[in-house]
């Protein structure tokens, strides 16, 4: 059965009957087929638009939002074939151990497990990603004759290192869709089903188990799909909305049973020219602000992160600080460099001056928020209400990763740093995002406090799970991709014995 | 020959001398008038930049004047001294914004007060 096949070309009221269906063709969705496509399980891949982008596909995603301004809904994500990664910056790097972690004083943190359960998936995705070999932090060792990384005083804030998805024989990050499909196609078990969208998710009577998925094409065409396991891997907004909408039986909304779907929604915020760091020497490696390509092929960029001891002592929690452009410092800054080089014994006589940018994590907070709004779809599904938020707090805990950047570089006798921003109306009105969802269906063991169990499980349903970034409970300062493909061939692993 | 040579050390010793003095004594930077506080304040060969930096730092710290500030550095060693260690002693603070060592934000404000 494998192909391509278009919805809207399905006779009327089609019944497919695989023995997974895949809820999403992203990269989470995508990686889980390709792993499972040799199991010898029939393996249906749903994906709500085509190849390429739709102006009326896109427009689902439309909804509105309140609180803090945010990117408009429709704006953040991609409704085609490879969904995100139509669009993504390539950045990877794996989540860090403490990001796993209870941890006092980030309330409703915690995995159910820690990151040694999905390490043996990371040379899978990195492979996925096309991020070349594995370097990151031993990146160090390598760089030499680019420059050194900047000298820093003992402290919190070390240089860390990311690695960029690149396409063989490209430059640009590896679009899913794209660079996936022929082996899709290849895939005997695997049929990947375009422009359907599934507009319900309906339970068995007591609700125990999915029965059957409601597909709706925008041509107006309605399929039915029944799966033995279905897999929601449609994003972190898409997700809360399917099983939200999906009320006939649970009438909350499939999962919602503890009203956690669509909390705890979350990003990196990505405030711009959050400091300005000074070098007295005015050397800045090419590596902090620009693509580096080792010789192993592997692409790197450099950037600041805390160390794991010093999230602990400050109650922090994880954020990337990274070198932009260089800029010029006005008659007060001259001054403040001038007068602590000479105090310091340095020459400042060549210094430079650059912009800092950042990725933030942010707390969780329940009440940061999807819910369905009373405007609906094309399809007739209900849109979606973003309420978000985003604390003095939150930035108040990066402001001092940022200062002890800043107290390591005269400790070093580098250089200085200064901080931009004070109020809450300064940091909002430099504040973008890094459009990277999660946490609409968190993990968790214990139903009251996550939508799905350890293996990815939605609570009390029996054959539904969620793969992607919607399941991370806390995030840290490394971007979601390569962490939700390794998380989702875990999945894959799981699904295998399940179903076997 | 050897007249010559005693000569041309002199003239040597004594350039030297005038380059050390005016070394020391900031003959060719700039001038202050005499203040109570020159036995920390000669330790910043520019007092301009340090007085626009001490006139922020100066409204961070309530009921500060020349006084308390030079009672408070007297006993803390040189400034290049403490500018070195605050930092890893954490001893930093804000001033608009630029993370400096204590030591160095008072000495600013001093320069500022007088």
């Amino acid at each position: 059965m494998s192909a391509f096949l278009d919805a809207r070309a399905l006779p009327k009221d089609t019944v497919l009957t695989p023995d997974l269906a895949i809820i999403g063709g992203g990269p989470a969705g995508i990686s889980l087929a390709l792993a499972l496509a040799d199991s010898g399980l029939n393996i249906l891949l749903l994906e709500s638009g085509s190849m390429t982008f739709e102006p009326p596909t896109q427009s689902l995603y439309q909804g509105s939002e309140t609180g803090v301004s945010y990117v408009p809904l429709e704006s953040g994500r991609l409704r085609y074939l490879g969904g995100s990664t139509n669009h993504w910056g390539g950045w990877c790097r794996p989540l860090d151990e403490i990001d796993f972690e209870n941890r006092d004083w980030v309330p409703h943190s915690g995995w159910p497990f820690a990151r040694k359960e999905i390490e043996p998936y990371f040379a899978r995705a990195q492979e996925l990603v096309e991020a070349g070999p594995w370097v990151y932090d031993a990146a160090d060792g390598a760089v030499s004759d680019s420059g050194p990384v900047l000298k820093l005083g003992e402290g919190g804030i070390y240089t860390s290192w990311f690695q960029f998805s690149k396409t063989k024989n490209g430059i640009l990050p590896t679009h899913f869709g794209e660079r996936y499909q022929g082996e899709l196609k290849r895939a005997a078990r695997v049929t990947t089903l375009l422009n359907a969208n599934v507009t319900g998710i309906r339970l068995s009577h007591d609700g125990s188990q999915v029965d059957h998925l409601d597909v709706a094409t925008l041509s107006g065409n309605r399929l039915t799909v029944k799966p033995r396991h279905a897999v929601l891997a449609a994003g972190a907004i898409e997700c809360a909305r399917i099983l939200l909408a999906s009320d006939d039986v649970m009438k909350t909304g499939v999962g919602n049973g503890n009203d956690l779907v669509g909390r705890f929604f979350a990003d990196h915020p990505i405030p711009r020219n959050v400091a300005t760091l000074v070098l007295f020497d005015g050397h800045c490696a090419p590596f902090y602000s620009n693509f580096l390509t080792l010789p192993n092929g592997a692409v790197m960029r450099a950037g600041l992160s805390p160390r794991a001891q010093f999230l602990k002592s400050h109650g922090v929690v994880g954020s990337l600080t990274t070198v932009e452009n260089e800029v010029k410092l006005d008659p007060f800054a001259t001054a403040a460099v001038e007068t602590t080089a000479e105090a310091l014994g340095v020459d400042a006589s060549r210094a430079r001056a650059f912009s800092l940018g950042c990725g933030m994590e942010l707390l969780p907070d329940p009440e940061r928020r999807l819910t369905l709004s009373g405007e609906r779809d094309a399809l007739g599904m209900p849109r979606l209400n973003l309420a978000m938020t985003i604390t003095d707090d939150d930035f108040a805990r990066f402001r001092l990763t940022l200062a002890e950047l800043g107290r390591q570089l005269l400790a070093a006798r580098t250089g200085m740093i200064h901080l931009s921003y004070n109020t809450r109306a300064e940091w909002l009105k430099a504040m973008d995002w890094g459009n990277h969802h999660l946490g609409t269906t968190r993990m968790h063991v214990d139903p009251k406090r996550g939508v799905v169990d350890a293996d990815s499980k939605v609570h009390g349903v029996g054959n539904l799970y969620v793969a992607g970034s919607s399941v991370f409970p806390t995030y840290g300062s490394s971007n979601p991709t390569m962490n939700l493909v390794a998380l989702t061939l875990r999945l894959g692993d799981h699904l295998k014995k399940v179903m076997a | 020959m050897r007249r010559r040579g005693v000569l041309g050390g002199v003239v040597v010793a004594m350039v030297a001398a005038a380059g050390g003095a005016a070394w020391r004594f900031h003959l060719f930077g700039p001038h202050y008038p005499p203040t109570p506080y020159d036995d920390l304040l000669n330790q910043i060969t520019d007092r301009a930049p340090a007085r626009v930096v001490g006139g922020a730092a100066l409204k961070t710290m309530p009921g500060a004047n020349a006084a308390s500030l030079a009672g408070m550095l007297r006993g803390q060693g040189s400034l290049a001294a403490a500018a070195a260690s605050d930092p890893a002693k954490d001893r930093v603070t804000e001033v608009s914004g630029w993370v400096v060592p204590e030591s160095v934000a008072r000495y600013a404000a001093l320069a500022a007060a007088v």
